[in-house]
């Protein structure tokens, strides 16, 4: 099939403002998107910039905004578009580097404020091997444990695209994968953390986190879940 | 080997605005269920558009119920109201001590106008109007 590829470009050292190109292919229908950028990579212009790592939607590299909305670039076919006429530009809401590369750094420090790492200072278990757990104990954040840090859901929030310094539904849903998480010991000072005007207040349920995420993590289920325990003061 | 569950934990977490808000904002939501669908049902549906006259509305008045009932309708109303707007204007105001006096000002006027309102309200005399 026939299709209009109109892709964001934007250099800081050459440009004054952004622009898009157009780029006219004959493509498979079964093509992915990245697919695509790589053709144009490939055969027109290599200077285009874009994130990229497996390509098979593990890593998270290649968010981007796909005819107005948050996908991997890696997951999304031409033919579930639904027309031949595709626009690619950078995630919303993080600053252009270049092209569709974002600067991801504001992303991850409300990622690292929310402490995403187990903590328990407890003695080891007598036999000095594992902690266990049930299987209803991990099933409680089974569907948090899926993120891949790929900032689709969190450039996707508005409350994110007002204001940087809002944690975001995917540092939530990392801080909701410890919290519940019957061996961790820090869901007081997580939900503390949580508990701001920044943190999980923030969330006007808008469900486009949920809508964007290449995982499928029930992302504002896990926010109200979190909300429940910052209010009944029980995980 | 067996493993058995840990007991669920209790934590501190400490009171603050934003979480009271959030909850004030879900409460009058839910009040406001019945109070505005009843105020709809009632003078729609039950009374009457061109049945609402000013006899109607004086005898509606004349009932410390309904006067309480409005009272509560206009209060979690305009505070459900005034709560989103804080909400609108937290997006644009990133300022902290900027966003706490936005804040107090909406708050006041909530309360000036409630106060105003629920005055207004018990104030109707109907035997005054005849």
């Amino acid at each position: 099939m026939q299709i209009k590829l109109r892709v964001f470009r934007f250099d800081p050292e050459k440009d004054q403002k952004p622009r898009f190109d157009t780029f006219f292919m004959d493509v498979d229908p079964n093509d992915r998107v990245l697919d695509l950028l790589e053709y144009v990579k490939a055969d027109f212009d290599s200077s285009l910039a874009l994130r990229r790592s497996c390509a098979h939607g593990i890593c998270g590299s290649d968010a981007m905004r796909i005819n107005g909305r948050n996908y991997l670039a890696c997951k999304v076919l031409v033919k579930n578009l639904h027309s031949d006429q595709i626009t690619v530009e950078p995630l919303l809401g993080l600053r252009v580097i270049k092209d569709l590369i974002v600067d991801m750094e504001p992303f991850f420090e409300n990622y690292r404020s929310v402490l995403p790492y187990l903590i328990n200072d407890e003695a080891l278990p007598e036999d000095g091997k594992e902690r266990l757990q049930t299987p209803e104990e991990r099933d409680r954040f089974e569907d948090t444990t899926k993120c891949i840090l790929c900032a689709a859901c969190t450039t996707s929030c508005p409350s994110f695209w007002s204001d940087e310094r809002y944690v975001g539904p995917a540092a939530i849903v990392n801080a909701h994968r410890f919290i519940f998480d019957s061996r961790d010991r820090a869901a007081e000072r997580r939900l503390n953390i949580l508990n701001q005007q920044i943190g999980v207040w923030r969330c006007r349920t808008a469900f486009n986190c949920t809508e964007a995420c290449p995982r499928e993590i029930h992302i504002t289920t896990a926010i109200a879940e979190v909300k429940q325990a910052i209010l009944s003061g029980k995980v | 080997m067996s493993v058995t569950a840990k007991e669920p934990e209790k934590i501190r977490i400490q009171k603050n605005f934003d979480q009271i808000a959030w909850m004030a904002m879900r409460y009058s939501g839910v009040l406001l269920i019945p109070l505005a669908f009843g105020h709809m049902i009632l003078q729609d549906v039950v009374v009457g558009v061109h049945q609402i006259t000013t006899d109607y509305a004086v005898e509606r008045m004349a009932t410390l119920g309904w006067k309480l009932y409005d009272i509560f309708l206009l209060a979690f109303a305009f505070g459900h109201g005034m709560n989103g707007v804080r909400q609108v204007f937290r997006d644009y105001i990133h300022n902290p001590r900027s966003f706490r006096i936005v804040s107090s000002i909406l708050f006041v006027v909530w309360l000036v106008i409630s106060v105003i309102g629920a005055i207004t309200l018990l104030a109707i005399n109907p035997a005054m109007g005849r």
